[in-house]
C-alpha cells in the first residue's frame, strides 16, 4: 500500500536539526532586523486564488504555478511569490493607515522549477516592501535594507547589481521597434548573447548612436561611469530620467556607505513582469543564483484597487544557507551540555535542578533512562554531552565519563 | 584567487577548445594524456578544467559548478538554462533543420505535421509551437534520426545538418532552417558578476585568438 510513503515529492525536503536550526536563526536575524527598520510583519495565506498571481498578463507564468481547487470549483494556487500577496494586503487591507506602508515577511513559496543547485519547489524568502513613496529614497532603503540583511548573515563578499527597466524601455521606444522585437532583443541581452544582439539589430534600420549603444548594452555594468557614459548619448526623456534616478540612488546609498556593495548594470533586463523602476540582483560566491532580488513595482497594486507607488525586495533563505555553507561560514550549532539524571526518590529534586541550570543559560537535558545511570552515561557519550550529572535526595554526583 | 572552473564538451568540442586556449596561453595540456584524473589545473592561471557529456555542460554551468563552459548552441537550446551566451566560437558550425522526404519539399506550409522525431525534443517543440503555432507529437531519438521518415515513424525529423550528405543518400531534403550552429562560450551569471575581471580577460584573449586565425 501506498509505495511513494517514505518519501517527499520531488523539490521539497526535509530541513532538519542543524540546519533548521541555522535557518530559524536566518530568520530570527531578519525578523529583528526589519522590525529594527520600522516594517510591520505579516502572514498572508499560503493559498490564494490563482486570480491574484493572474490579475495581469504574464504576471507569473500559469505553468509554473501549483493549482487546485476549494469546494466551489475556483482555482487555488500555492503563492509563487510574496511581494505580490504583500500588494493585494496593502491594496486592500489598509483602511485609513498613513503612508507610507513598510511590511515585512516571511514565508514559504511554492513553483515548479527544476531542482538542483539550490533552487527547490518550495523556498523560504524573507523580504520587506514599502507602498506610497515613489522617491529614490524609498529605494535607497531598500537596497540597504537588503545590504544590511546579507550582512546580518555573515557573508562579507558579496555584490548587488542594480538596473533600470524604463532605460531600456525608452531606449526600445526611441529605436521604433516593434514590442516583438524589443522583446526578442531584451531577451538576448539578459543572455548577454553579443552575437544575437549584433544580428537582430543589424536587421533593422535603427539610429547608428543607438545601434552601438544596443550592442554595448551586455557590457554596461560596472561604477556609476557606466551612467555617465551612457548620459552622454542623447536617447530620450524616459531613459534619461531612468538615469537620473539610478544616479540618485547610488548617491544616497553612497551615504548609507554601502558604496562598496552596489555596481551599475544597464544589461539588467529580466523580465519580471511586474518592475517598472530600478530592479537589483545580489550575487556572492559559492551558489550559481541570486541570494536576492528585488525593484520598484508601481502598478502592481492596480490590479487590487488602489494606485499605489512600491519597492521591494526578498531574500531566497535557502540560498543564504548554501552560500553560507559552502562559504564555511556556518556558525556551529549550540549543544547539549548536560544530561541531568536521577534516583527515583529524587526526582522532584532532578527537576528543579535542571531548570535551575536552564535558567543559568545552559542546556539541560533529562534522561528517560530513569533507572539506569550506565546507558544514560552512554547515551550522553555518544551525543557528545560533556556533562552527566547523578541527582540523589542528599547529593549530586558527577559521573560524567571522560 | 580562487579557482575559476571551466567545464568543456567532450569529443571534438573539446579538442578545439584545447587550441584555443592554448592559443591564449592557458594550459590545459593534462587533458590530452590519457590519465584517469577528472579535473586538471593550470596553477599559473588559477584556472580548473574538467570534461563533460555536452549536454550536462549547461547544467554544471548554470548551477555554478563550473564557472564557464564551452558547449554547441545546440545543446543550449535544448538545455534552455538560464546563463550567459558571451562568445561565438564559430567553429563545428552546421544547422538545426526540418528535414523530410523530398516530395514535401516547398510543400510545408499546405501540410498538417503531426509527428516529428528528433534529438532535440525542445527545439522541435518550441519550433512548432511558436514559429509554425502546430501542435505536434514529438518521438525522441537517440541516434540515426534520418530513419525515421523512411521507415514511417514520423513525417519529419528536426536534426542537425552539416552536409547534407546523409540527407541527400537517403532521398530527405531540408524544409526548414531552424537555427544556426556553432561552439559558444556561455558564463554563469554570478561568476560573471563576481569574477567578471578575471573572466572578462578570458573572454577577450579568446576573441583575439579566434580573430588572428
Amino acid at each position: 500500500m501506498g509505495k511513494w510513503k517514505i518519501y517527499t515529492p520531488d523539490g521539497v525536503q526535509d530541513i532538519l536539526f542543524e540546519y533548521a536550526y541555522i535557518k530559524k536563526e536566518l530568520e530570527c536575524k531578519f525578523r529583528n532586523l526589519f522590525r529594527k527598520c520600522g516594517y510591520d510583519e505579516i502572514e498572508t495565506p499560503i493559498v490564494e486564488f490563482y486570480d491574484v498571481f493572474s490579475a495581469e498578463k504574464d504576471l507569473i507564468p500559469q505553468e509554473n504555478m501549483f493549482k487546485f481547487f476549494d469546494e466551489n470549483g475556483r482555482i487555488l494556487v500555492l503563492r509563487p511569490d510574496m511581494t505580490i500577496p504583500a500588494a493585494r494586503v496593502a491594496a486592500t487591507k489598509n483602511k485609513g493607515k498613513a503612508f507610507p506602508l513598510k511590511f515585512s515577511y516571511i514565508g514559504n513559496t511554492f513553483a515548479y522549477n527544476e531542482s538542483g543547485g539550490g533552487r527547490q519547489k518550495e523556498y523560504t524568502q524573507a523580504g520587506a516592501e514599502i507602498f506610497g513613496v515613489s522617491s529614490p529614497e524609498a529605494d535607497a532603503e531598500i537596497i540597504a535594507t537588503a545590504i544590511k540583511a546579507v550582512l546580518e548573515t555573515g557573508i562579507k563578499e558579496f555584490q548587488i547589481d542594480i538596473g533600470q527597466v524604463e532605460f531600456f524601455k525608452g531606449l526600445m521606444e526611441e529605436t521604433g521597434l516593434s514590442d516583438e522585437k524589443s522583446e526578442q532583443i531584451r531577451r538576448l541581452i539578459d543572455k548577454k548573447d553579443f552575437v544575437g544582439v549584433e544580428q537582430l539589430v543589424n536587421s533593422h534600420s535603427i539610429r547608428e548612436d543607438l545601434k552601438s549603444l544596443i550592442f554595448s548594452l551586455p557590457k554596461l555594468f560596472g561604477s556609476v561611469d557606466v551612467i555617465e557614459k551612457v548620459e552622454r548619448i542623447n536617447i530620450n526623456k524616459k531613459s534619461y530620467d531612468a538615469l537620473e534616478n539610478l544616479r540618485a540612488i547610488l548617491s544616497i546609498l553612497d551615504d548609507y556607505g554601502y558604496s562598496k556593495y552596489v555596481s551599475v548594470d544597464l544589461g539588467m533586463v529580466q523580465s519580471l513582469n511586474y518592475y517598472t523602476g530600478i530592479i537589483f540582483k545580489g550575487f556572492t560566491y559559492g551558489v550559481g543564483f541570486p541570494i536576492l532580488s528585488g525593484g520598484r513595482y508601481d502598478r502592481l497594486s492596480e490590479n487590487y484597487g488602489m494606485s499605489c507607488a512600491a519597492t521591494g525586495f526578498s531574500l531566497g533563505v535557502n540560498m543564504i544557507m548554501m552560500a553560507l555553507e559552502r562559504q564555511k561560514l556556518y556558525k556551529s550549532v549550540p549543544k547539549v551540555e548536560t544530561l541531568v539524571c536521577y534516583e527515583a526518590d529524587a526526582r522532584k529534586k532532578a527537576f528543579e535542578y535542571a531548570d535551575k541550570l536552564r535558567e543559568e543559560g545552559k542546556l539541560v537535558e533529562i534522561s528517560l533512562f530513569t533507572d539506569d545511570v550506565n546507558k544514560a552515561a552512554e547515551y550522553a557519550n555518544g551525543k557528545g554531552i560533556k556533562q552527566v550529572l547523578l541527582i540523589k535526595q542528599d547529593d549530586i554526583q558527577d559521573v560524567s565519563v571522560q | 584567487m580562487r579557482y575559476l572552473t571551466i567545464a568543456l564538451s567532450k569529443g571534438r568540442l573539446a579538442e578545439m577548445a584545447m587550441e584555443l586556449f592554448e592559443g591564449a596561453d592557458i594550459d590545459c595540456s593534462g587533458l590530452k594524456e590519457k590519465t584517469r584524473k577528472l579535473i586538471i589545473t593550470d596553477e599559473k592561471n588559477k584556472i580548473k578544467f574538467f570534461l563533460a557529456k555536452p549536454a550536462d555542460v549547461p547544467t554544471y554551468v548554470e548551477y555554478g559548478a563550473a564557472d564557464i563552459g564551452i558547449v554547441g548552441k545546440d545543446t543550449i537550446q535544448e538545455e534552455g538554462r538560464d546563463l550567459y551566451e558571451v562568445l561565438n566560437l564559430g567553429f563545428a558550425a552546421c544547422r538545426m533543420c526540418v528535414a523530410g522526404p523530398m516530395e514535401l519539399e516547398g510543400k510545408m506550409d499546405q501540410m498538417t505535421i503531426t509527428r516529428v522525431a528528433t534529438k532535440y525534443p525542445r527545439i522541435a517543440r518550441d519550433y512548432f509551437q511558436h514559429k509554425r503555432r502546430e501542435s505536434i507529437e514529438i518521438i525522441k531519438l537517440n541516434g540515426s534520426i534520418e530513419l525515421a521518415p523512411l521507415v514511417g515513424l514520423s513525417e519529419v525529423i528536426v536534426d542537425l545538418v552539416e552536409t547534407g550528405k546523409t540527407l541527400k543518400e537517403n532521398n530527405l531534403v531540408v524544409l526548414d532552417t531552424i537555427a544556426d550552429i556553432s561552439a559558444r562560450m556561455i558564463v554563469n551569471r554570478v561568476s560573471m558578476k563576481m569574477e567578471s575581471e578575471r573572466i572578462n580577460k578570458i573572454i577577450e584573449v579568446v576573441r583575439k585568438n579566434l580573430e588572428n586565425n
